[in-house]
């Protein structure tokens, strides 16, 4: 019986690998050892200045009785489930249009992807600018035509829809430029036959770009709850968390906690439970993808 | 054979230079070179006044050469902290009172580090040493300014309803300058609000002291927050702000209310003494100063300022100390306070700032009747670690989410959590 080889030489193998060394240390030391790091230190009372103490699960222990724990991690959620679809949304409508090739289409689509170049200090400072009660231009222009100011930033509610908008706003471009490159994957002949039968514009969409796109509108759906729920300087920028803690997140907690509180051990833990939570909503959106992919 | 001898050759001829090298560094005297890093931040021109008024230190001191960073304020306690946590402190730093008291631990004692330093620390102001003193009662920085609370008023919008706000302001009460502010707000079409109060627990609690209150106890080992005086002066702020005579954007938004003096829609402006230096700046179109707190149960201001030190890991420590003693003596401490227009923590400083000099020393005034125990209270670490907390409760109070009993009881119990 003759042998197959199905290895290769030792260079072969060893080739890739060399290849490979450079990033994989560099991801070994500024992402993996570091959050070894974290979920160590989440194990410990832990001061940044001082020493550390092992205190096993008391830290996330101590998380389920913190008010205010549960208190931003529901703002947080708020703001994911309001952020994601309408940016998904946002991004794909805009996306049906700067994909056609019409004269002017690369202006239309660069006007839009601006924001997203733009750091998040940037655009928190213009916006707060913007929507500021007292000095903010879209008072100024209400006023002057006679209407009442509306308080963007300084009431609870209006305070959580500005900064849904904002971050719509920022994000869209980024992911609409996705779904082009996901709808001009799509070939021309699905439409063509389409046409022929007599279908509709809507019907095209529903039943041809729509399913086509899942797996952009998969992975649009991941990375934007996961910037979501990791959002934390244009908030901090934009209303500081506020009014009271209407707008604080579950990522400015950590912060207040870790540097300002000066409880490393206690933040850390809440980093895990920000982990394991972003985790589980990636897992599920993979999951649901998968599940509606083998249905068919 | 031939490679080896080569080898050989070049190793010899390299030892025998350095050999030489060192020999010639010996013979010439020549001072060890040092590299001091200094972290400094900017509230205007600090970091380059520093080095204007070091620049004859360092022709003095050819060896000494500075590697500064500035780092914006906002970054500054975090890179300060992870400098510290990952052994690579500065070897010179900028910091605060509240850094100060902070970072005891890791700040370098002067004590038998300068010479005659007990002399040298006498001329300057007790509340400035009193946040530069460790609890082992040695002194772990310089002070270099003092800041002070207060008010600074837009004297154009007062003058224009007859009211002279220097005379009033020499003996006013909180009731007289609600009853000005009334009249000022209803006849003067472009001041929509009279006081921006800066989005700052340390500014709120000028009216906390002058209340009679305190955030701790006598012995500053505990939180004494939930009471008759804290209540009120919560309520008193809840008041400036139910009259609308305060602005909801600055402490429910995110407006800045030096933004809304500068354009007149505010008429007076509590806030640091550091103000004095940007308003002379950018405030062209009225006329404006500053003026004495209006009293409740006292007057008083709450002190503050700046310090340079040295670290426990610092690797020059011997050439930071000279730096610090050279530039907080009279000489540099008054040139870098007058270049900066800053108020200076020495007793014995006499500057002559360019402009504004009578603004200093109304802001001084307040200061000198202030109480020994504000410096006590903003010195505690563990007051520190709760600095957001107290802001976001305030807001709450103020947005009626809770009472401000309530609020009050919640910074009692928060704060009490770090003295545990």
């Amino acid at each position: 019986m003759k042998k197959i080889k199905t290895h290769g030489t030792f260079e072969q193998t060893l080739t890739p690998l060399l290849f490979l060394a450079p990033n994989m240390l560099i991801f070994t030391v500024f992402i993996i050892l570091p959050a070894v790091f974290g979920l160590r230190m989440a194990f410990y009372e832990w001061s940044i200045l001082g020493d550390a103490h092992f205190i096993g699960i008391d830290n996330f222990r101590m998380l389920l009785q913190d008010q205010m724990f549960w208190r931003t991690l529901s703002n947080t959620v708020v703001y994911v489930v309001s952020v994601v679809p309408l940016t998904i949304v946002a991004s794909l409508g805009l996306s049906l249009i700067a994909a056609r090739q019409i004269p002017g289409i690369g202006t239309f689509r660069a006007f839009y992807y601006l924001p997203t170049m733009l750091s998040y200090v940037i655009v928190g400072i213009a916006w707060r600018w913007i929507l500021g009660d007292d000095l903010g231009i879209v008072n100024y222009l209400l006023t002057s035509a006679g209407a009442v100011k509306v308080h963007w930033l300084t009431k609870s509610s209006m305070a959580m829809a500005s900064l849904v908008f904002v971050t719509v706003w920022n994000r869209t471009g980024y992911f609409m430029m996705m779904f082009i490159g996901g709808l001009t994957a799509i070939p021309d002949t699905y439409y063509e036959a389409a046409k022929i039968d007599g279908v509709s514009r809507f019907q095209m969409f529903r039943h041809i770009t729509l399913p086509l796109l899942r797996p952009t509108v998969l992975v649009v759906g991941v990375l934007s709850t996961i910037e979501a729920f990791k959002a934390f300087e244009l908030i901090f920028v934009m209303t500081g968390g506020g009014p009271g803690y209407s707008t604080k997140f579950l990522v400015q907690n950590i912060y207040q906690i870790a540097f300002e509180e000066d409880r490393m051990g206690y933040g850390a833990s809440m980093s895990i439970v920000l982990l394991i939570i972003i985790g589980a909503f990636a897992f599920f959106q993979f999951f649901m993808n998968r599940k509606e992919y083998s249905n068919e | 054979m031939v490679k080896k001898t080569a080898v050989g050759t070049l190793l010899l001829i390299v030892m025998v230079s350095m050999v030489w090298a060192g020999g010639q560094g010996e013979e010439s005297g020549e001072a060890e070179k040092v590299e001091l890093s200094v972290l400094w931040f900017d509230d205007a021109n600090e970091s380059e006044v520093f080095l204007e008024t070091m620049a004859d230190y360092r022709e003095a001191n050819p060896n000494v050469s500075f590697d500064m960073q500035v780092i914006p304020f906002s970054d500054y306690e975090k890179k300060l902290k992870l400098m510290i946590a990952g052994g690579t402190p500065p070897d010179i730093a900028r910091v605060t009172n509240n850094h100060v008291s902070m970072l005891y631990d890791s700040l370098q004692p002067l004590n038998g580090n300068i010479e005659n330093l007990d002399e040298f620390a006498s001329n300057f102001f007790e509340s400035s040493l009193a946040f530069a003193t460790n609890p082992a009662g040695e002194l772990v920085a310089l002070p270099t300014e003092a800041t002070a609370n207060g008010m600074l008023v837009n004297k154009t919008a007062f003058k224009s309803v007859g009211i002279d706000i220097d005379e009033l302001s020499k003996t006013w009460t909180w009731e007289d300058w609600f009853d000005a502010m009334k009249k000022v707000v209803a006849e003067n079409e472009k001041v929509k609000y009279g006081i921006g109060y800066d989005f700052s627990p340390h500014r709120w609690s000028t009216l906390l002291f002058e209340a009679g209150g305190r955030f701790l106890n006598e012995d500053a080992d505990g939180m004494n927050f939930n009471t008759p005086e804290a209540v009120d002066a919560l309520k008193f702020f809840k008041r400036l702000h139910s009259e609308e005579l305060a602005p909801h954007s600055v402490w429910m938004g995110s407006e800045k209310p030096q933004e809304m003096f500068k354009s007149g829609l505010v008429a007076c402006h509590i806030g640091g003494s550091w103000w004095i230096n940007a308003y002379a700046k950018d405030i062209t179109n009225f006329e404006w100063g500053a003026v004495r707190m209006p009293k409740r149960k006292i007057r008083s201001s709450v002190p503050g300022g700046k310090f340079i030190a040295t670290f426990k890991g610092a690797d020059n420590k011997e050439a930071a100390y000279d730096v610090i003693k050279t530039f907080s003596d009279k000489k540099h401490n008054e040139q870098y306070c007058r270049d900066t227009f800053n108020l200076s923590s020495r007793k014995d400083a006499d500057i002559d700032y360019p402009s504004r000099g009578k603004d200093f020393a109304v802001f001084g005034e307040d200061l000198s009747v202030t109480p020994a125990y504000t410096a006590i209270d903003w010195k505690s670490p563990e007051l520190n670690k709760i600095y957001s907390y107290i802001r976001e409760q305030i807001v709450e109070g103020l947005l009626e989410n809770q009472t401000m009993e309530e609020a009050a009881e919640n910074i009692h119990t928060k704060g009490n959590t770090f003295f545990e």
